[in-house]
């Protein structure tokens, strides 16, 4: 396989003069279920092995994709993307240049406990109705569910034209899990998201009777909550939605093709944009949590990236072109979904970092606010504007947390918000979930309960 | 790579569902997939890159004893691979559980043709013809006014293909062939950035207007430099193709799924022929829309698309189908079973949701407004309850309308409520009806929605 992909590479570089090539090719096994309720809809097992190759030409990208291993098919599709950049680069005002990155030989193993490819599918399928029957168990309200479960095993190649050459195993266990709770013509959702790229071994901690306990609980709960007012108000955000809003509110920002797009970051690097207690990272190489690699889809060892130091930009998640740009070091942030697609700047595990404030202590100090536990959703636009959904959440009415609330969400302007940060927590947890940028990635977000000073709730009361 | 012919595609979905039932499956469907892409991309105001994708594969789906397996691969030019996807498909149908109401898979019925839908002269379109194309969107951009900067868009070409079979004798084969260009910008004046606007053009036939785009998301972005704060209230709000498109997918799109519906996940159980929407609402699913972005002959299991009536008036008449849940009613599917390719086994999804435009030019519709938001892009749509149809967005931005006129746009504006409330609360449509995805829509005019300013 390697010695193909390297004459692949040397092909684009000696005969259509590339000034860069790399290719990447992926042998993947996917199991899938979807279990709704009782009933599993279907049982599913894929394959998908294919190459994507990519090419400097001119200053300009050409990249072909193909879902083939043949070295003829290859060989075609190696000159398409030499020839596309060459057509492309017709109008080029600033070439693309690439920063400097180490060359690396190396061959990535993963062991887990418990590979889910040598996992029988009759156990995977078991511990889904399981969940299923916990959650609809819990309570009659509880209406229906689905689960969704995939598992990823395989093998990526990765080499260059400059020499790296990596072999690296893949695994990736996901599972998402949804009620919903009917009473009265009120209607709730709940969900869920497990991951892990350590293994199976995940439904070991989070048993089905746990995860379905869990997800009953919240639709039901919401059931009772009244919509909360509309408004401008303090909140104490849970490490879930804190979670949510360092990656999508913050850290899309801090994504340097993003920055270098008319974001409101690429200005502010070493100035200060957030209170004190503000310190994020955005960390590769946690191991077996859900954004976790070795190394990046340019071949770039995946790192710890400090974003915000006590309030102060650090700096952004780049791949090389970025780096280039900003005249930084690549920083292992350029991941492709798969061979179909070329690797752009994606965040990792992105969280805050924990300070020393209990729950209560953040809670106290609200007069008349809310507490958002967990969330539904959230986006944000390179101006700076975030939504984030929320799932899970309380009024706090002098300082003591009251009765539940639904379907509330919150905005603002980023930079406005985080300098509203006026304390965090000491605990610290780490939420699995995927994240879309055109392509969907597997990443974690995290961090501790915080307390924000004032930001706007969407209601409809 | 050459596209695979009609009849290899035919010939191995055929081979394929034979294989199937000699290895023991009581029924068997195999749907194979061509799918090629040319594009070249925008980034930062200038064209810097061109990508070229081909993607096929074969999916299976068999029953065993009312149980479902379902196995795909992307190599589809090795029998040995063929093989091994048929024992995979095979093998997971027996390691799951039958399902009582499993009543079998589709049966063979006539197709109607699917108008304009394939034009020969987009498949032909060469990288070179891409790069004019978005070099004219950039030039059109940079013509409206200085101070707008292009972040990404492109333009592309794509041709997708598809065969299915079935062991009730469904035989099938559809081609399609789509051109699209797009363009987001954003203005900046001084410090001031405005939020991303985005402007796009998606066509069945060879003619895009690359122009228009350029001038249209320069338009937008400019017009959204000028900012002020609005109060906090209930107000009039016209609702862009943009919007409705985010709004209704992750709601009402969901409450007209039969097995939403079967499931108790949709406000609209027991609610057929009683009014959910305005008077001034009606809706077609049409899966055979000339020229629809999601029009074709046959859904994702090789039931024919069709024309279904879903809102008339207000009054809601049906609900979408696909071949399972159907049968589980006693009744026809509607063809609305849909499929990511070959990756995925088909479920219900809308085809082209067509909402009537009604007989008001959008000028006259923004005329008389006097006082309201005109919406284009949300943030947060997908964070709905999809069951009750509750939301809160935040509109990027709002453009404040004053006596007909829009005067300027607040950033952070948030728009809370309940979509089936804003349905009967819709008292114009215009005539301005455009395809956006799944959507074929006019602008529509809704009254007390509440809106939560800085």
């Amino acid at each position: 396989m390697r010695d193909v992909l390297v004459r692949l590479s040397d092909v684009a570089v000696q005969k259509f003069g590339a000034e860069y090539a790399e290719v990447r090719a992926q042998r993947l096994s996917k199991t899938m279920l979807t279990v709704k309720e009782d009933r599993v809809e279907a049982a599913k097992q894929g394959i998908e092995d294919g190459v994507a190759l990519r090419v400097l030409v001119n200053g300009t990208w050409g990249f072909a994709s193909v879902g083939s291993l043949e070295t003829e098919v290859l060989t075609s599709a190696i000159s398409d993307a030499c020839r596309m950049a060459k057509a492309a680069s017709s109008r080029l005002k600033t070439p693309i240049k690439l920063a400097d990155a180490r060359t690396v030989e190396d061959r990535v193993q993963v062991k887990s406990k418990k590979n889910p490819s040598e996992i029988c599918m009759e156990d995977k399928i078991g511990t889904a109705l399981a969940v299923n029957k916990a959650i609809l168990g819990f309570d009659k309200r509880v209406k229906s569910c689905t689960l969704d479960y995939l598992d990823l095993t395989g093998t990526s190649y990765f080499v260059n034209s400059e020499g790296t050459r990596i072999e690296q195993d893949k695994l990736y266990v996901w599972s998402r899990v949804t009620a919903s709770a009917v009473s009265k013509g009120v209607f709730t959702f709940s969900r869920e998201e497990i991951g892990s790229t350590a293994g199976y071994e995940v439904f070991d901690t989070e048993t089905p009777e746990r995860i379905g306990e869990k997800v009953a609980k919240l639709a039901v709960e919401q059931l009772k909550a009244k919509s909360p007012k509309g408004g401008v108000f303090p909140v104490v955000l849970g490490s879930n939605v804190v979670g949510v809003f360092v990656h999508e509110a913050f850290g899309h920002l801090a994504e340097a093709d993003l920055a270098l797009s008319g974001g409101v970051l690429a200005n502010n690097l070493g100035k200060k944009i957030a209170s004190d207690v503000v310190t994020f990272y955005d960390d590769g190489t946690i191991n077996g949590a859900f954004g976790s690699f070795k190394y990046d889809d340019e071949g770039v060892p995946a790192q710890k990236t400090l974003l915000i130091k006590d309030g102060v930009v650090a700096g952004l998640m780049h791949n090389r072109e970025t780096a280039a740009k900003f005249n930084a070091a690549p920083t292992g942030n350029a991941r492709a979904e798969d061979f179909r697609v070329e690797p752009i700047i994606r965040m990792r595990n992105t969280f805050m970092a924990p300070k020393d404030h209990s729950l209560e202590e953040l809670i106290e100090g609200v007069r008349e606010g809310y507490y958002f536990k967990s969330f539904r959703g959230g986006q944000a636009n390179i101006d700076g504007t975030f939504q984030v959904g929320i799932q899970e959440a309380y009024e706090i009415v002098h300082g003591e947390i009251g009765a539940p609330v639904r379907n509330a969400s919150i905005s603002g302007n980023t930079l406005e918000t985080l300098f509203k940060v006026d304390a965090a927590g000491k605990d610290f947890t780490l939420w699995p979930g995927r994240c879309g940028k055109g392509q969907t990635v597997f990443i974690c977000d995290g961090g501790p309960h915080i307390r924000v000073k004032e930001v706007t709730v969407g209601g409809s009361a | 790579m050459a596209a695979l012919e009609k009849n290899a595609m035919q010939n191995l979905a055929e081979k394929t569902v034979k294989a199937a039932l000699a290895k023991g499956a009581a029924e068997a469907e195999a749907y194979v997939y061509e799918g090629q892409a040319t594009s070249v991309g925008i980034e930062r105001g200038q064209i810097t890159k061109s990508n070229r994708i081909i993607d096929r594969g074969l999916g299976i789906r068999v029953s065993v004893n009312k149980a479902i397996g379902f196995a795909y691969t992307n190599i589809v030019d090795s029998q040995s691979a063929v093989e091994k996807a048929v024992a995979n498909a095979l093998s997971a149908a027996r390691a799951s559980k039958p399902d009582p109401a499993w009543k079998g898979l589709p049966e063979k019925k006539p197709y109607a043709i699917a108008e304009k839908t394939f034009d020969r002269r987009i498949i032909e379109l060469r990288p070179e013809d891409l790069v004019n194309t978005a070099a004219a969107m950039l030039d059109a951009a940079a013509h409206a006014d200085k101070r707008v900067f292009p972040v990404e868009g492109g333009a592309g070409a794509g041709y997708v293909a598809n065969a299915i079979a079935n062991s009730n004798g469904v035989a099938g084969f559809d081609k399609s062939a789509v051109v699209e260009c797009s363009l987001a910008a954003v203005a900046k004046e001084g410090n001031k950035v405005t939020p991303v606007c985005f402007e796009f053009n998606a066509e069945r036939s060879c003619n895009v207007d690359a122009a228009w785009v350029g001038a249209e998301a320069a338009r937008l972005a400019v017009s959204a430099l000028k900012t002020e704060r609005i109060e906090t209230k209930t107000t009039k709000l016209i609702l862009t193709q943009f919007a409705l498109q985010d709004l209704l997918y992750h709601t009402l799109i969901n409450a007209v799924k039969a097995d939403n519906v079967q499931r108790g996940q949709s406000a609209f159980k027991d609610r057929i022929g009683t009014q959910v929407a305005s008077e001034k609402v009606t809706i077609y699913d049409d899966g055979l829309f000339p020229a629809g972005l999601r029009t074709a002959a046959f859904d994702g299991e090789g039931t024919p698309q069709q024309k279904t009536l879903l809102v008339e008036k207000g009054i809601l008449r049906n609900f979408l189908y696909d071949n399972y849940a159907a049968k589980k009613e006693g009744r026809e599917s509607t063809g609305n079973a849909s499929r990511a390719g070959y990756l995925s086994t088909p479920s219900i999804e809308t085809t082209n949701f067509h909402i009537l435009p009604g007989g008001t030019a959008a000028e006259e519709l923004l005329g008389e407004v006097d006082d309201g938001l005109l919406i284009y892009y949300l943030q947060g749509a997908h964070s709905s309850n999809p069951v009750s149809g509750e939301f809160s967005v935040v509109a990027t931005p709002a453009w404040k309308i004053r006596k007909g006129e829009i005067v300027h746009c607040s950033r952070g504006v948030m728009l809370a409520g309940n979509i089936f409330e804003v349905l009967k609360n819709v008292s114009a449509v215009a005539d301005n009806e455009r395809k956006m995805g799944p959507l074929i829509a006019p602008w529509m005019l809704v009254e007390n929605v509440k809106v939560i300013g800085k």
